[in-house]
C-alpha cells in the first residue's frame, strides 16, 4: 500500500519531459495579427449569409414539394409550392440584388445542386413579391436557362424588370404588379392574371393570356398565339389584338 | 534576444572589409558580370556565394563549362579570406580523377617509420588546411567523394587510427557538366553541399580582357611565405601546434597583401568575430514563415505522409498546384540549415539587423537547386525556356518565385496560423487555422502530436 | 531646371523604393524610373489645360515609369512623395496580386466578354475590374495613399461610380457626393462583389461587367462621338506590354490547358491578335515571320495544349565498351586476390590498411548519336471524327504531342491526313521540321468518307527503315484490308490508336496481333490519347528498346 502511494507521488519522468518539449512555433509567440477590416468584408460576409439562407429555403422547398426531383406544373402544385416558399422567405432579410445572385447561383451545380425550373421560378417570384424594394431589376441575360413562372402573383405596387428571356408561365396570376421582360417570353404568359401589366419587349409564345381575368399584356414583337382570355387586353406592337379578331395560333410561325 | 543584437557591428566594420575583398576580386582577379540583384545592388553570384561559403564554413559546389574560372574563383576567395598564398592553396587541392586514393587525399603512413614497424601518419595539406578545394569532384569515384564530404561534415580526418580535427574549414568543389568522363554526383552526396553556383562565361569583352591580363594571380603569391607554410605543414609536430604557426605566417602574408594591393584579408580572429555577429542575426517572421512554406511544399504528401522518391503522385490530388506535385524527392534537413546559414551571412554582409525575405529569396535557389529532383514532365516543359542560368538553378529560381507569390497572398494568415500554433503549444485551447496550403496541414500535424502528449 | 527636377524625383523614388519593396514583400521588379510617358490621348493638349488627364504610370515588361507631367497636375493637392507612392503601390499590386500573370488576364477578359459581347468594352470592363482589385487589395493589406490619389483625380462618369464604390467598400470619404439614383444602384451592386477572393474572380468579373454595362456602353458611344478618343487611365494601361514574351507564351499554354475549349481560346487569341503581333508574338517565334501573317488561333491552341504534354529530350546513351580497365582503388582485405594489388599505392607493403587493390570497370563512352527516327503521322479526318477547328479533337492533340516529341529530338515529321483519299479528301505533308506546317495539316478536316490511298503513303515510307508510324483513327476505314496488308509488309514501329469499339477495330486487332512491331491501343476515353502516344514514344526513345 505504502509503495503504491509513493509510486503515485513520484514525478513521472515522461511528464516532466513534456514541459520541455520543443515548440516549433516559438518565434511566432509574440506575433499579433491586426486584421484590417474594411466595409467590403462585412458586405461580402452578410451577402454570403443571406445567400445561404435563400439557398436553404429553396432546398427545403424542393424537399417538400419536389420529391425525387419531379414537379408537375398544375394549379394546386403551384399554389402549394408558393405557400411553402412564402413560409421560408419571410424569415430572411434580403435585398433585390440577392434575388439576382440567387438566379445565377441556380446555374452553378456546386452551389445549388438542383435546378428545377418550376419551383425555382415560384421561389424567385416569392422573393420578388416579398422584397422590400418596390422596383426590382433582374439582369438575367447571361443565364443559360430560362426560368419559368417568374412574376407569379406580382402584387400591386411592385415593378419587376427582367433583362433577358423568360420561360413559360411568365407573370401568371399577376395581382396588379408591373412585369417587364426585355427579351422573349415563352408560352402561357400572363395566364390567370387578375390585374396589372406585363410588357414583353420581344416575342411571346402560345397560350398567351390563358384564363386571363384582367390587366394588360404588351408585346413589342410577335405573339405566337393567344389563349382563352376571359378579360383584359393584349397588344401586339401597339396594336390591340384582344379584344379584337381572334387569332388562332399559326403553326408555321 | 536583444543582447545578441547588440553584438552586430555597424556597417563600417567588417562588412566594409569583406566588401572590399569582393570588389578587389571582381575588379582584378575574377572578371565577370553581375547576375543577381539584392536590395537594389548588383552582385556576381559566384564571388558572393563563394565569399559567404568561406565566411560561414560552408560547402559550395561550383559548376560550369571548362575554363570558366571555377577553380580560380575559389582559390582567390580562399587566399583573401584565409590569408593563404596561392601557391599553398594549389598544393593542397585534390584533383578529381578515378585514381585518387585515400593516401593522396587524407594522409599516408610515414614510410620510414612503417619500415621500422611503427605507425605514424603524414597528413596531406588538404586535410590540414582550413580551405579545401576539390577540383572536378564528379570525376572521383563515389567512395572518395563520400570520404571527403564525410570528413568536411564532421571536420575531422582519420587515417590509421589517428585523427586530426579541423576547427575551421570550408569546402569548394568544382564540377563540369555531365560528360563522357564523369561519374554522377549521387543525391546523398550532392545534398551535403550548402550551395551550388555557376561560374559563367563573362562575355566576349571580359573574356578578351582575361586573355590580356594573363598571369594576374601572381599578385597573390609569395614564395617565401609559401615555403614557410609548406615547412610547417610538412613538419612532424602535432596538428594543433601547427595552427598558430600557420596563422602567424598567414598574418604576415595578409600584411604583405594589404601593403602591396591595398586590400586587407581576414585574420582568424576577424573570421571568428564575423561568425559570432552572423549567428546573432535571426530570421524575421516573414522570412521564417516563407521558408516554412517552401519546405512544406517540398516535403508534403497528403496521400503518403511525406514525399518519397519511390512513390508517385496520384491523379486528382488536391495539392496538384504545389511544388510537391512537381518533384520526386523529399527536402532534406540540410536544406533549412543551408538557407539559414547563407541568409545569415548575406544579411550580415549587407549590414541588416535581421534576416528578411529578400535575403532568404536571394540564397534559396542556390541552396535548393541541387537538392531537388524534378519530375520528367516539369523538365520537358521548361528545358527549352529562355534563361540565363543553368537549367537546375533556373528551375529553382522559378520555384522560389512561385512560392513567393503564394506567400504574398496569404502571409498574414500564415503568420497568424503559426502564432496560433505557438499558443496551442503553450497550452491554450484554440483551434488551428484552416488553409489550403500544405503548411497548414503540417501545423495541424505538429499540434496534434503535441496534444497527444 | 527640368533635368534637375527629374533627378530630384528619381532620388525620391530611390529613397522610398526600399520601403515600398518591403511593404509588398520584395516583388521581383526593378526600381521604377521617372520619364516621359507617351499617351496619344493627350496629344495636342497642354498639361495646364483642364482637359489634360495624363497617364501617371506606365508599366512595360515589369519596368514602371512615372510621368513627371502627371505629377505636376496634382501639385498642391498631394505631396509628390505620397503621389508617387500611391502610383507605385498600384503598379506593384498588378504584378504581385492582380492579374499577376497573363493567364489570369486572359481569363478575366474572356469572362468579361461573355457579358459585354464586344472586344473593346470587354477590355474596358476587365481594366476597371483589375484596378478595383489592385486598389482594394492595397487599401486592405497595406498602408497606402491610394485613397488620397482617388480623392484628387479628375473623374469621368465611370470613374465617379468607381470612386463611389471605393467610398462604400473602403469606408473612406473620397469627397464623392451622393450621386444619381441610377448610379447608386450600380454602386450597390458593385459593392457586393468579393474582389479579394481570387477563386471567385471569374464569377465576380461577370457580375461587375453586368452592373457596369450600361455605363460602359454609354462611354463607348461617347468615345465614338469623340472620334475614337477615349480617356487615359492615370494609373496606367493594362495591355500586353506588362508581360514578357515568355510570360505570354506560358500564359497561352496555361489558358489552353485550363479551358480545354477551342472556341474560347480562339476567341481570346483573335481579340488579342493585333497586340500579340505588335509584340512580335507569332506562333513560332515572332520576329522575322512577318507581322502581316495572321495568327492561326486553332493551330496555336493545339500547339499550346500539346506543350503541356511532353517528354524530356532523349539523352545520348552511355554505352559500355565491354573491356575492363583499372579504374580506382579500394582497400585490400585478407583473402582478396593478389593479382589486382597496386604495389605503388601500397608503398610496397602487403598488409591490411595499407595495401590497395585496383577496382576494374567496364569502359564507358558515348554511344553512337543515333537520334530519334523520323515519324509519319496518319490521321483520320473523316466525318466520324471531330472537326478540330470546331471542337477540341483529342486525336489531333495526340498527333500534336507526337509531333512535338519527334521535332524536339531533331527528327522530321510527315503527315498524311485522310478522309476519302481516292476522291481527293487528303492532305500530304512530306517530312519537315517546320512545326507550324505540320500543325496546319493536322488541323485540316475533310469530314467525308474514310479510305486511305496507299500510293500516297508508299513514297514517304520508301527507303526509311528507321521511321516510326503513328495512326490515329476510329478504324471505320472502307479499305481496311488494304491497310492491314500494307502493315503486314513493313517492319517499321507502328502505334495504332483507335477510338471506340467496332467490328473494324476488332478485325484490325486480330489481323495484326502477331506482329511485334505493331502496338494497338483501344481508347475508351479520348482524353487518354495524348498519354498513350507519349507512352509509346517513351518506350521508343528508351535506348534499351532500340537495342532490342
Amino acid at each position: 500500500m505504502k509503495n503504491a502511494c509513493s509510486k503515485k507521488n513520484a514525478p513521472n519522468p515522461l511528464q516532466q519531459k513534456v514541459y520541455n518539449i520543443l515548440n516549433p512555433f516559438e518565434e511566432f509567440k509574440t506575433f499579433q495579427f491586426h486584421k484590417m477590416e474594411i466595409p467590403l468584408d462585412q458586405i461580402v460576409q452578410s451577402t454570403e449569409v443571406v445567400m445561404d439562407q435563400i439557398r436553404l429555403g429553396y432546398e427545403r422547398l424542393l424537399e417538400e414539394e419536389a420529391k425525387e426531383l419531379v414537379w408537375m406544373v398544375q394549379y394546386n402544385t403551384i399554389i402549394k409550392a408558393y405557400e411553402v416558399a412564402e413560409k421560408y422567405i419571410k424569415e430572411i432579410d434580403y435585398s433585390a440584388e440577392d434575388i439576382e445572385d440567387f438566379c445565377f447561383a441556380l446555374e452553378s451545380p456546386h452551389k445549388i445542386p438542383y435546378l428545377i425550373p418550376g419551383p425555382a421560378g415560384i421561389y424567385i417570384s416569392a422573393l420578388c413579391n416579398y422584397a422590400k424594394e418596390e422596383e426590382i431589376v433582374l439582369k438575367l441575360s447571361e443565364l443559360k436557362t430560362e426560368i419559368n413562372l417568374i412574376g407569379f402573383r406580382l402584387p400591386k405596387g411592385k415593378r419587376l424588370m427582367v433583362e433577358g428571356d423568360t420561360g413559360d408561365f411568365t407573370g401568371i396570376g399577376l395581382e396588379g404588379g408591373e412585369l417587364e421582360v426585355e427579351g422573349n417570353a415563352k408560352n402561357w404568359t400572363g395566364a390567370g392574371m387578375r390585374s396589372g401589366k406585363i410588357l414583353v419587349k420581344k416575342n411571346i409564345g402560345l397560350h398567351t393570356g390563358e384564363w386571363m381575368m384582367g390587366g394588360e399584356i404588351y408585346v413589342g414583337g410577335r405573339v405566337r398565339g393567344l389563349g382563352n382570355i376571359v378579360e383584359g387586353k393584349v397588344y401586339e406592337r401597339d396594336k390591340l389584338v384582344y379584344p379584337g379578331k381572334v387569332r388562332y395560333p399559326n403553326p408555321y410561325y | 534576444m536583444n543582447d545578441r543584437k547588440v553584438l552586430v557591428v555597424e556597417k563600417n566594420g567588417y562588412q566594409k572589409q569583406v566588401m572590399a575583398i569582393y570588389q578587389f576580386i571582381s575588379d582584378h582577379l575574377y572578371f565577370n558580370r553581375p547576375d543577381i540583384e539584392i536590395k537594389g545592388e548588383p552582385y556576381n553570384s559566384a564571388i558572393l556565394l563563394s565569399l559567404l561559403t568561406g565566411l560561414t564554413k560552408g560547402k559550395e559546389l561550383i559548376i560550369g563549362e571548362p575554363g570558366l574560372g571555377k577553380t580560380t574563383s575559389a582559390e582567390f576567395i580562399c587566399s583573401l579570406a584565409y590569408q593563404f598564398p596561392l601557391g599553398v592553396i594549389w598544393g593542397s587541392e585534390v584533383s578529381g580523377h578515378p585514381e585518387q586514393t585515400e593516401e593522396k587525399i587524407i594522409g599516408r603512413p610515414d614510410l620510414g617509420k612503417l619500415n621500422r614497424g611503427e605507425e605514424d601518419v603524414v597528413w596531406t595539406n588538404f586535410s590540414q588546411m582550413p580551405v579545401k578545394i576539390v577540383d572536378e569532384i564528379n570525376r572521383l569515384p563515389e567512395t572518395k567523394q563520400s570520404m571527403i564530404l564525410d570528413g568536411v561534415d564532421r571536420g575531422n580526418w582519420e587515417y590509421l587510427n589517428e585523427m586530426i580535427i579541423n576547427d575551421e574549414y570550408c569546402l569548394f568543389a568544382t564540377a563540369n557538366y555531365q560528360d563522357g568522363g564523369t561519374n554522377t554526383l549521387i543525391a546523398p552526396l550532392v545534398d551535403r553541399f550548402d550551395v551550388i553556383v555557376e561560374s559563367r562565361y563573362p562575355g566576349a569583352n571580359l573574356s578578351f580582357l582575361i586573355g590580356k591580363s594573363h598571369g594576374k594571380d601572381h599578385i597573390l603569391r609569395h614564395p617565401k611565405y609559401e615555403k614557410d607554410l609548406y615547412r610547417v605543414l610538412k613538419s612532424k609536430i602535432a596538428h594543433q601546434k601547427k595552427i598558430p604557426k600557420m596563422e602567424e605566417i598567414c598574418n604576415a602574408f595578409g600584411e604583405y597583401v594589404q601593403e602591396t594591393l591595398g586590400v586587407k584579408p581576414l585574420k582568424r580572429e576577424d573570421r571568428d568575430r564575423i561568425r559570432t555577429e552572423m549567428e546573432s542575426l535571426d530570421l524575421d517572421t516573414d522570412a521564417s514563415a516563407f521558408a516554412r512554406m517552401l519546405l512544406a511544399e517540398l516535403s508534403f504528401c497528403d496521400r503518403y505522409g511525406q514525399k518519397r522518391v519511390v512513390e508517385n503522385c496520384e491523379e486528382g490530388c488536391h495539392y496538384t498546384g504545389y511544388l510537391c506535385r512537381q518533384i520526386k524527392n523529399c527536402a532534406s534537413n540540410r536544406l533549412p540549415t543551408s538557407i539559414k546559414l547563407f541568409s545569415q551571412g548575406l544579411a550580415w554582409l549587407l549590414g541588416d539587423s535581421e534576416i528578411d525575405i529578400e535575403h532568404v529569396k536571394a540564397v534559396m535557389p542556390f541552396t535548393l537547386s541541387h537538392r531537388v529532383q524534378w519530375k520528367d514532365e516539369v523538365l520537358s516543359q521548361k528545358e527549352r525556356a529562355k534563361r540565363d542560368d543553368p537549367f537546375q538553378i533556373f528551375l529553382a529560381k522559378e520555384a522560389v518565385k512561385t512560392v513567393s507569390q503564394r506567400y504574398r497572398e496569404q502571409s498574414d494568415h500564415l503568420k497568424d496560423a503559426l502564432a496560433v500554433g505557438s499558443k496551442i503549444f503553450q497550452g491554450e485551447s484554440l483551434e488551428p487555422l484552416e488553409g489550403d496550403h500544405p503548411i497548414y496541414t503540417e501545423i495541424k500535424k505538429d499540434i496534434r502530436h503535441r496534444r497527444n502528449h | 531646371m527640368e533635368e534637375k527636377r527629374l533627378q530630384a524625383l528619381q532620388a525620391l523614388i530611390e529613397e522610398i523604393w526600399p520601403r515600398l519593396k518591403r511593404k509588398h514583400l520584395y516583388p521581383e521588379i526593378p526600381i521604377p524610373k521617372i520619364g516621359k510617358v507617351h499617351d496619344p490621348l493627350d496629344e495636342g493638349i497642354e498639361k495646364n489645360d483642364p482637359a489634360f488627364r495624363g497617364v501617371g504610370l506606365e508599366m512595360k515588361d515589369k519596368q514602371m515609369t512615372i510621368n513627371p507631367a502627371f505629377l505636376s497636375t496634382l501639385n498642391g493637392k498631394m505631396t509628390e512623395e505620397n503621389l508617387i507612392e500611391a502610383l507605385l503601390d498600384h503598379g506593384i499590386t498588378h504584378y504581385t496580386f492582380c492579374p499577376w500573370d497573363f493567364q489570369t488576364h486572359l481569363t478575366l477578359y474572356a469572362e468579361a466578354k461573355k457579358v459585354m459581347g464586344d472586344k473593346e468594352s470587354a477590355k474596358q470592363a476587365a481594366n476597371y475590374f483589375i484596378d478595383v482589385i489592385a486598389d482594394t487589395h492595397c487599401v486592405k493589406r497595406r498602408a497606402t495613399e491610394i485613397p488620397e490619389l482617388h480623392r484628387n483625380l479628375k473623374k469621368g462618369a465611370i470613374e465617379e461610380v468607381i470612386a463611389s464604390l471605393y467610398q462604400r467598400i473602403w469606408g473612406i470619404d473620397l469627397g464623392i457626393s451622393p450621386s444619381k439614383k441610377g448610379n447608386d444602384e450600380v454602386v450597390r451592386r458593385l459593392s457586393r462583389i468579393p474582389y479579394l477572393d481570387r477563386s471567385r474572380w471569374p464569377e465576380s468579373i461577370r457580375k461587375f461587367a453586368r452592373s457596369l454595362k450600361p455605363l460602359l456602353i454609354l462611354e463607348q458611344k461617347e468615345k465614338e462621338a469623340r472620334g475614337g478618343k477615349g480617356e487615359s487611365n492615370p494609373q496606367g494601361k493594362h495591355d500586353l506590354n506588362h508581360y514578357s514574351y515568355e510570360e505570354i507564351d506560358q500564359g497561352l499554354r496555361d489558358y489552353a490547358q485550363k479551358t480545354m475549349g477551342l472556341s474560347e481560346f480562339k476567341d481570346v487569341v483573335e481579340d488579342f491578335s493585333a497586340e500579340l503581333k505588335e509584340m512580335g508574338y507569332g506562333i513560332e517565334g515572332g520576329m522575322g515571320r512577318g507581322r502581316g501573317a495572321p495568327i492561326d488561333a486553332d493551330v496555336l491552341f493545339y500547339m499550346k495544349l500539346a506543350e503541356n504534354y511532353s517528354i524530356p529530350l532523349k539523352k545520348i546513351p552511355l554505352e559500355e565498351a565491354g573491356t575492363l580497365h583499372p579504374h580506382s582503388h579500394s582497400p585490400w582485405e585478407v583473402g582478396s586476390p593478389f593479382q589486382d594489388i597496386d604495389i605503388w599505392t601500397s608503398f610496397g607493403k602487403i598488409m591490411p590498411g595499407i595495401t590497395q587493390i585496383w577496382k576494374k570497370k567496364e569502359g564507358k563512352g558515348r554511344g553512337k548519336i543515333e537520334g530519334a527516327p523520323d515519324c509519319l503521322i496518319i490521321i483520320d479526318s473523316s466525318g466520324s471524327m471531330i472537326n478540330p477547328r470546331k471542337n477540341l479533337s483529342y486525336a489531333v492533340l495526340g498527333a500534336a504531342c507526337v509531333t512535338n516529341a519527334y521535332l524536339r529530338n531533331d527528327s522530321k515529321v510527315a503527315v498524311y491526313n485522310f478522309s476519302d483519299a481516292p476522291m481527293g479528301g487528303r492532305d500530304v505533308l512530306d517530312f519537315t521540321a517546320n512545326r507550324e506546317e505540320v500543325y496546319r495539316v493536322l488541323c485540316k478536316y475533310f469530314g467525308g468518307g474514310t479510305a486511305l490511298d496507299l500510293e500516297d503513303i508508299m513514297p514517304m515510307i520508301k527507303g526509311k527503315k528507321e521511321m516510326d508510324l503513328f495512326i490515329i483513327t476510329d478504324m471505320k476505314i472502307t479499305n481496311l484490308e488494304t491497310l492491314i496488308g500494307f502493315f503486314g509488309k513493313i517492319q517499321n514501329r507502328i502505334t495504332a490508336v483507335h477510338i471506340g469499339e467496332n467490328p473494324y477495330a476488332s478485325r484490325f486487332e486480330k489481323a495484326v496481333e502477331k506482329r511485334k512491331n505493331i502496338n494497338i491501343f483501344k481508347v475508351k476515353k479520348k482524353e487518354d490519347i495524348p498519354h498513350i502516344v507519349l507512352g509509346s514514344i517513351r518506350e521508343y526513345f528508351n535506348p534499351m528498346s532500340r537495342r532490342r
